[in-house]
């Protein structure tokens, strides 16, 4: 951090999306912003799945539709449910445009332009060690032997949190509250994408995948259309991997089961030929409130985005970047509000919490906030679309006579080692959540 | 159009989805685990779920390689916390991630 000027307003850790749209409004506002990235830039240890909802992040730059790296509009949301080689899918082919895909590294990369272009100061191959306390209020962050001191610390550093965990501000993450992402992009060649699809030009495809391509590890798929590639990748719960690991239930490795997931033979056909441009992994937020810390605020700090916990997966979306915006802007308006009523005191910096909790972010997730649990719970991942699945099959692929709806329900629940009653609860049991 | 089968169409080795990305590596291991004593370390987990296959087993001895890591934090989830010592790479080292 040689050549970092003394001090500032705020130091915001982490240039993802939650720091950046903080950083941005509070420049804009005319604080003095520093902002810490540990990557080579902005964006380049950012990985996710691939779309984002528009409307919180137009709350912050009115002009992305026209400026930010938008790869195509999503028009077409795909939900398939799969056994061995049978499909099942369900298309709704959208309204209105709200959702894009992007690839993150080059949104992130332009979220902290648009701050820097406001006047916040990025500076990056910075690793924070250290969020500082003195005197019971945090002051700003250490990296190796340089401290910069600030007034407000924002700490946007995403998932693992390893700064909060040090603070003692929130416990050793719960592999049961964490999921693992990995994901391949697949290069399909220049103006592709539409015909592969059937899409009108210049539209996405979104499209997740419910069933056995997790290889029995709860979870799932994802498949969306970027400009000229595709990206697919799985999700998975890292609670239960791991103890199906250790029972020796699972026998190849994570990037295998991908491989399979590529090369399914109803999936593949929508990327043939196309080759593996990259390969990675992240880790991701399972859902609920769980993640949340006791509180988002402390007397010099305010924790936005991943780092807050604040991430909505209902199976059908990942709402993970635009909660983290949201977050974002929470935060900063928040600050300055704090600094208009003689500042950042423990008492100021608790209006970012209250008025998170009034936010449309906090209210979808305790609207959501048995998914996280529901997650955990096999039965939906690999049996409810066992069940489907074998009830089509029964259906559609008769010899002669094909079997009531009914008889087609019973004999598969039968199959799936599930009892008429346990359906009965777990389907109300969703309900009732809803 | 050529008969010829893609090497494509089977599943790509670990070792050849690793050789898409791009690593600037660290002199210094961020992540290192003891090879004295390894009780409590879920082995079998972290050679099967670490996605970048940095733990491999030798014997019965797990073995853990720095170098190919996406920092992604899974083996410090699972791993007791004394059996661990977990940082991001420094100075902007590691993974560098591009189309993701
Ligand atoms: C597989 C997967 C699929 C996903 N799919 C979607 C999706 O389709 N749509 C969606 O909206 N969301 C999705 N998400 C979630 C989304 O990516 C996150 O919610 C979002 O990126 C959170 O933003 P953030 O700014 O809080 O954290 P991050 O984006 O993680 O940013 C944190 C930043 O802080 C930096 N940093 C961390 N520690 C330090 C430190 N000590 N010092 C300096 N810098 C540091 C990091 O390098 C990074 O740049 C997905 C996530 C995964 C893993
Ligand atoms: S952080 Fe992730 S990629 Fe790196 S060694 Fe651990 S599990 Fe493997």
């Amino acid at each position: 951090m040689d050549g970092v000027p003394g001090k500032f307003d705020v130091v915001v850790v982490g240039a993802g999306p939650a720091g950046s749209a903080a950083a941005y409004l509070l420049a804009k506002a005319g604080f003095k912003v520093l902002i810490l990235e540990r990557g080579r830039g902005a964006g380049s240890k950012e990985l996710f799945g691939g779309k984002v909802y528009a409307p919180p992040l137009r709350d912050v730059w009115p002009g992305l539709d026209k400026e930010a790296p938008i790869h195509r509009w999503v028009t077409r949301e795909r939900i398939s449910f799969v056994r061995g080689s049978r499909v099942a899918t369900i298309e709704y082919s959208l309204g209105r445009r709200v959702g894009f895909t992007t690839y993150l590294p080059e949104l992130a990369k332009w979220m902290s332009d648009k701050a820097v272009e406001a006047g916040a100061v990025l500076v990056d191959e910075v690793r924070v060690d250290e969020i500082v306390v003195r005197d019971g209020r945090i002051v700003g962050v250490r990296s190796g032997p340089d401290t910069v001191e600030a007034d407000v610390v924002v700490d946007a550093e995403g998932v693992n949190r390893l700064l909060l965990e040090r603070l003692g501000l929130v416990e050793r993450l719960n592999p049961s509250y964490v999921a693992l992402g990995v994901k391949e992009v697949l290069n399909v060649g220049k103006g592709t994408i539409e015909e592969r699809f059937a899409l009108p030009k210049g539209e996405g495809l979104a499209w997740m995948v419910a069933g056995d391509v997790t290889a029995g590890i709860p979870g799932g798929g994802f498949i969306y259309t970027m400009k000229d590639t595709i990206a697919i990748g799985l999700v998975l719960h890292i609670g239960k991997a791991m103890e199906k690991a250790e029972a020796g239930q699972i026998n190849k490795h994570v990037s295998r089961i991908l491989e399979e997931f590529r090369l399914h033979p109803y999936f593949k056909q929508f990327w043939k030929d196309a080759d593996v441009m990259e390969y990675g992994a992240h880790m991701t937020i399972e859902g609920g409130l769980r993640m949340v810390p006791k509180r988002l605020y402390a007397p010099g700090l305010v924790i936005v985005g991943d780092a807050a916990g604040l991430l909505l997966n209902t199976g059908y979306t990942v709402r993970g970047v635009d909660f983290a915006v949201a977050s974002g802007r929470i935060a900063a308006e928040a600050i300055i509000e704090a600094f208009n009523r003689g500042g950042p005191t423990e008492e100021n910096l608790r209006l970012y919490e209250e008025r998170l909790k009034e936010s449309f972010v906090w209210r979808e997730l305790v609207r959501h906030r048995w998914i996280g649990r529901g997650m955990e719970d096999e039965c939906y991942f690999t049996s409810m679309p066992g069940v489907l699945i074998r009830i089509l099959e029964k259906l559609y692929e008769a010899d002669y006579e094909e079997p009531t709806l009914i008889d087609a329900l019973l004999e598969s629940l039968a199959e799936e080692d599930i009892s008429l009653t346990k359906l009965i609860m777990k389907l109300g049991s969703v309900v009732s959540k809803l | 159009m050529s008969t010829q089968a893609s090497p494509l169409d089977k599943p790509l080795k670990l070792e050849d989805l690793l050789q898409r990305n791009i690593w600037d590596v660290d002199e210094d291991p961020h992540i290192e685990i003891p090879m004295d004593d390894q009780e409590g370390l879920r082995k079998r987990a972290l050679v099967h779920l670490c996605p970048a296959g940095c733990y491999t087993m030798i014997g019965d001895k797990v073995l853990f390689s720095y170098e190919g890591c996406f920092e992604c934090g899974l083996c410090r989830v699972i791993t007791p916390e004394d059996k661990i010592r977990w940082e991001y790479p420094k100075s902007g080292k590691g993974i560098q991630y591009r189309f993701t």
